[in-house]
């Protein structure tokens, strides 16, 4: 059964189209990994998801059920924008009252369980508003695990995390999926994402432009040969004459896309006169995969 | 994991117990209800200071001389003559200078715990988790209306406290303990007719604390005047009866417009 579904999602704000027929499928346990470009309705189709604010058309449903259905909804963590916590209390005070509107029974213990899996335990009796962003992030992550949701809606929240917050999440998120929880993240930090995604969407202008698994993706990945010469714009031309797709990335690179061997870039350099100074393969990651999607997106 | 089957019940309990413990928690609540402790013995020390002293205006050479008030309970309430016309209305600035003012410092802690919701993303939370709006607009007119209760309380108590300090009467003419009573829960019941009008405006105005406040004073207004007949010294059952009819009325007709407002607009 599919996490969440959404079929021919609409949402405008006056003349604006916000999402416009979106289609999305999350399979259960997935972490999905939601990319798109600021203002591309991300954040409008997660809300949407959480039911925090009404579409203009089309159906959301998750597990099977109608985004609406109370006892589906009582299994959602959220984290969006920002943690809801009050300000004035303490992280522990702002936990307990979560903890208390999902009545969770034992709710010290879940609290400070969650606590440790974010490694916050140390700063529960804190004021909120005394927290760092960084800190306040893992609070929001804490608080959405509360009650072992089944369905975790992210908005950014690796927004302000430093490395070692960001592994934290890393292990939290994987951890819960083993035990067949889904996840939906949406973060512009797509190296992270890459490191925890088992499927992507890219939304681009309120429509999801592409939907695969982290498996499709790195099959559509390309492999390309980089290489540095001591006469780089002549090693381009001489290149783009037998290689069809030639280009130089900011690092200084000239990247070769379509050569089969290593050996005969190297080679028809060398033929032509040109020394080889660095040479090494690679593979394109998520994110340059997501800037030429939205290269050919813009283009058409 | 499986879903879990929430009741009302289970659901209204749970958000009683956060709301609860929320307004105990809140700076805000004791910040207002120490003005309403505080306001009483100001306004009764003050104008027994002040009391008989005559104002003369500088243009026109005109005296006039400021009355405080005769007795303690003035502060609580006025009496309803046989004639139906407002003893209060005759006191000058003591009329003003009452506890039915009271009733509009229930709009700002109403505005403020309401509003707090949507600016601190709480809503977001809670409405992620709980897709009926009945138990949040419940449970906030029940704790609100306890609140509200509180302040009208400690008003009470700081008259008593004022009352004290100035020196003020503490005779009963025209009313007896009973009736003073009855007057007293009479105004306490009667917060549940404000908090329900409050809560509609501050859920349609959500994060925007001013709005909310504006809107409440505004509406408040048009029931402002009916209060110190609601609720005069000497008051019966059947005034307290018709405060209480009045709050149940409003409490389940407007609680069900704020419900509708948060099911038709957007929660963040």
């Amino acid at each position: 059964m599919n996490a969440i579904e959404i079929r021919n999602l609409t949402k405008s704000f006056g003349s604006k189209m916000a999402v416009n027929g979106l289609n999305m499928t999350v399979p259960e346990g997935a972490i999905y990994g939601f990319i798109g470009e600021n203002g591309s309705g991300k954040s409008t189709t997660e809300k949407m998801i959480c039911g925090l604010i009404r579409q203009s058309g089309g159906s959301v449903t998750l597990y099977g059920k109608p985004h609406t259905d109370g006892d589906i909804r009582a299994g959602m963590g959220v984290l969006i924008e920002a943690p809801g916590c009050f300000q004035g209390l303490s992280v522990w005070n702002n936990m307990m009252i979560q903890a208390a509107n999902l009545s969770i029974p034992n709710a010290e213990q879940e609290v400070i369980k969650v606590l440790k899996m974010v490694r916050m335990e140390g700063a529960a009796g804190n004021k909120y508003k005394n927290c760092s962003l960084g800190m306040k992030q893992r609070i929001g992550i804490a608080m959405a695990l509360l009650g072992n949701p089944k369905l975790l809606v992210l908005d950014e929240p690796i927004n302000g995390l430093d490395a070692d917050g960001m592994r934290i999440m890393r292990e939290v998120l994987t951890d819960i999926t083993k035990s067949g929880a889904t996840v939906v993240i949406s973060s512009h930090v797509l190296g992270e994402l890459e490191k925890i995604a088992t499927h992507y969407g890219i939304i681009k202008g309120g429509k999801m432009i592409a939907e695969m698994t982290a498996e499709e993706l790195e099959a559509s990945c390309r492999t390309y040969i980089a290489l540095q010469a001591k006469d780089m714009s002549r090693a381009k031309f001489v290149l783009g004459s037998r290689f069809s797709r030639v280009e130089e990335d900011e690092a200084g690179y000239l990247r070769v896309y379509d050569a089969v061997k290593t050996e005969d870039v190297v080679k028809h350099l060398y033929d032509n006169g040109i020394v080889v100074s660095e040479v090494k393969t690679a593979k394109i990651g998520l994110e340059e995969y997501y800037i030429d999607l939205m290269k050919e997106a813009r283009g058409r | 994991m499986t879903s879990q089957k929430n009741t009302f019940k289970k659901r209204f309990g749970s958000m009683l117990r956060v709301d609860f413990k929320r307004l105990f928690l809140s700076r805000a609540f004791y910040i207002i209800l120490a003005i309403a402790l505080l306001a009483p013995v100001l306004i009764l020390v003050m104008t027994t200071m002040m009391d008989g002293t005559v104002s003369v205006d500088p243009q026109t050479g005109k005296e006039t001389v400021i009355e405080g008030f005769d007795n303690v309970w003035q502060i609580i309430g006025s009496l309803n003559t046989q004639e139906g016309a407002d003893a209060s209305l005759s006191m000058g600035i003591t009329s003003m200078c009452n506890i039915n003012m009271l009733y509009f410092g229930i709009a700002a802690l109403v505005c403020i715990f309401v509003s707090d919701d949507f600016r601190s993303g709480y809503a977001k939370n809670l409405f992620t988790v709980r897709a009926k709006k009945t138990d949040y607009v419940a449970s906030k007119t029940v704790v609100l209306t306890f609140g509200a209760a509180m302040m009208i309380l400690a008003f009470v108590l700081g008259s008593l406290i004022g009352g004290a300090v100035s020196g003020l009467s503490f005779a009963m003419v025209g009313f007896h303990t009973g009736n003073l009573l009855l007057c007293v829960l009479s105004k306490t019941v009667l917060v549940s007719v404000f908090v329900p009008i409050y809560l509609i405006m501050s859920v349609a105005a959500k994060d925007k604390l001013w709005l909310s406040i504006l809107l409440s004073m505004m509406v408040g207004m048009f029931l402002f005047m009916m209060i110190p007949m609601l609720t005069p010294l000497n008051a019966t059952l059947i005034h307290v009866l018709f405060c209480a009819l009045g709050g149940i009325g409003f409490g389940f007709g407007l609680g069900a417009i704020s419900n509708l407002v948060l099911q038709k607009t957007s929660l963040v």
